[in-house]
């Protein structure tokens, strides 16, 4: 393989990895923009969604899009009770931040037992379906997986959607003007809880989502909610707490200096996102789009 | 027939408690101006009313119905309209994206063309964020937020201040126009020139008591007041 095949390789191998983090950091990013919750569970229901898809695709009815809208369901579903039933006790709490953290903690601890117990500790996977598998040629001798450009591109549709929703309709101006004054938000007539728990909603679809997108293309264990949540903390560091687009470039580059820098130093992919992280919070604190709107 | 009845009304912030057995009446139409020092107790009250203070007792009822224990949002929803003492216009939204949000979530809402209409200096500003506004435009911002919702009730918190006295001019006039329209209106203000002007009855509050109310014509009259509690003629204001 030449050197400018393998870079591409690697590029489009590390754009691959971002836009499934992207996924998981884009509802972490909303929540924290609209609830400032610190959501430490969100990793978990990304294993959620992952595990749904391989047990619907595998065992019930077979179909790869049923398996991953059945996977953003029941996240949406999970989330909306973990935010309604146990996380909005904690609002206006004094130590808020730090019960927030204890209680999505417990959650990953819970729910990975849970998994680890009903399906075991070993990895799974899941077929991607016929039509993406094989490679998508783009001349010079370049090609890029299919499945791998499918994930790139439902990043990027859902990325134009949540900008779009924020933009342009009422319900994008309720969730931006709560997440900058949620007492005059209520004041103007916001029913804020109910703004709260569909917020978290969508936040875990989205991460339901990236984990259905994730089975074909990663072993999948019970362990993968805290690997994944790492990297995506990283990613709203980089990017800036609460905007979308941060996540999303934040994402991209975490990907690519994980595919890239794991060639550069074989088994060092870890560390050069860090790196990253490191330099972005000493030159720029609140990340690289911290501060723009949600 | 009244709108707001405050009876007993005890506010809290933590261990601070700041208004004590408070009292008062907003009948319809009325316009209400509520005066005292900074610290008298003014904004707590609204913030009584409008369900944001953390902790309130006694009796607040708004057209016969009680609303101590009622939710923010539904209290806005019922046509209870606060602009706010801080403006707090959404910084990251137009002007056009406030005002259309504000009439979006209003029950029976005003148009929005007409509301500009009312605001000129706002129509010109329509593609501008909130947070690029001078003080000025921030506040007839925030009042024009308020008036599209169409309120039964309009709270105005200290309105002028910290405007320029040609911005309070402007001010003056376009709530000229609201009280016009016969929408009952309760306002705190610490600029009695303006808020005699304005008001039609007048409560007097000290350290988060009732000490006087009645006309403001009776009001002009009391030198005695002006001084005690609101320190006109002695040089403050």
């Amino acid at each position: 393989m030449s050197t400018h095949s393998l870079v591409f390789e690697q590029i489009i191998t590390g754009i691959g990895i971002g836009s499934r983090l992207f996924l998981v950091a884009a509802g972490l990013s909303l929540i924290f923009g609209v609830l400032d919750v610190l959501n430490f569970a969100h990793g978990v229901l990304y294993m959620i969604g992952a595990y749904v898809a391989i047990v619907v695709v595998e065992s019930v009815v077979g179909s790869f899009v049923l398996g991953v809208v059945a996977a953003v369901v029941v996240v949406a579903v999970v989330g909306g009770a973990l935010e309604s039933v146990f996380i909005r006790r904690l609002y206006g709490r004094d130590e808020e931040i730090l019960d927030q953290l204890l209680l999505t903690f417990a959650f990953v601890l819970i729910i990975e037992d849970v998994v680890r117990f009903v399906f075991g500790s070993g990895g799974k996977s899941l077929t991607p379906p016929e039509v993406l598998t094989g490679t998508v040629p783009l001349g010079a001798g370049l090609s890029v997986p299919t499945y791998r450009g499918f994930v790139i591109v439902m990043a990027v549709l859902v990325l134009a959607g949540l900008l779009a929703v924020l933009r342009y309709t009422n319900v994008g101006r309720i969730v931006r003007s709560t997440s900058s004054d949620r007492e005059m938000a209520r004041l103007l007539g916001v029913n804020v809880p109910r703004l709260y728990t569909g917020v978290f909603v969508v936040g875990a679809a989205l991460a339901g989502l990236g984990g259905a997108l994730a089975a074909p293309a990663e072993s999948i264990s019970s362990n993968l909610g805290n690997s994944i949540i790492i990297d995506a903390f990283v990613v709203v560091v980089i990017g800036g707490l609460g905007s979308f687009v941060g996540a999303f470039v934040g994402a991209i580059l975490i990907g690519i200096l994980t595919a890239v820098g794991s060639e550069v130093i074989a088994g060092a992919g870890e560390f050069f996102p860090f790196l990253a992280m490191i330099v972005v919070l000493v030159l720029r604190p609140t990340g690289l789009f911290g501060g723009a709107e949600v | 027939m009244t709108v707001l009845e405050l009876r007993d009304v005890n506010a809290y912030y933590g261990n601070s408690h700041i208004l004590f057995d408070l009292a008062m009446d907003v009948e319809e139409n009325d316009v209400v101006t509520l005066l005292g020092r900074n610290g008298a107790g003014k904004t707590t009250t609204l913030r009584a009313i409008t369900g944001t203070v953390p902790r309130r007792e006694g009796h607040i009822a708004y057209r016969g119905e009680e609303i101590t224990d009622t939710a923010v949002e539904r209290i806005s929803r019922r046509g209870v309209k606060l602009v706010p003492e801080e403006r707090r216009v959404f910084p990251t939204l137009t002007v056009l994206e406030n005002v259309q949000l504000a009439h979006e979530l209003a029950a029976d809402p005003r148009d929005v063309e007409e509301t500009f209409e009312l605001f000129p200096v706002l129509d010109d500003l329509r593609g501008n964020l909130g947070r690029n506004l001078s003080g000025g435009e921030q506040q007839m911002l925030s009042v024009a937020r308020a008036l599209v919702q169409n309120p039964d009730l309009l709270l105005l918190d200290e309105p002028t201040e910290g405007l320029a006295p040609v911005i309070v001019d402007d001010l003056r006039e376009v709530l000229g126009d609201v009280v016009a329209r016969d929408v009952t209106v309760l306002m705190t203000e610490q600029n009695v020139e303006f808020a005699l002007d304005l008001g039609e009855r007048a409560y007097i509050i000290d350290t988060g008591s009732n000490v006087w109310n009645g006309s403001v014509e009776e009001l002009r009259d009391r030198e005695d007041l002006l001084e005690e509690y609101l320190s006109v003629g002695t040089g403050e204001t």
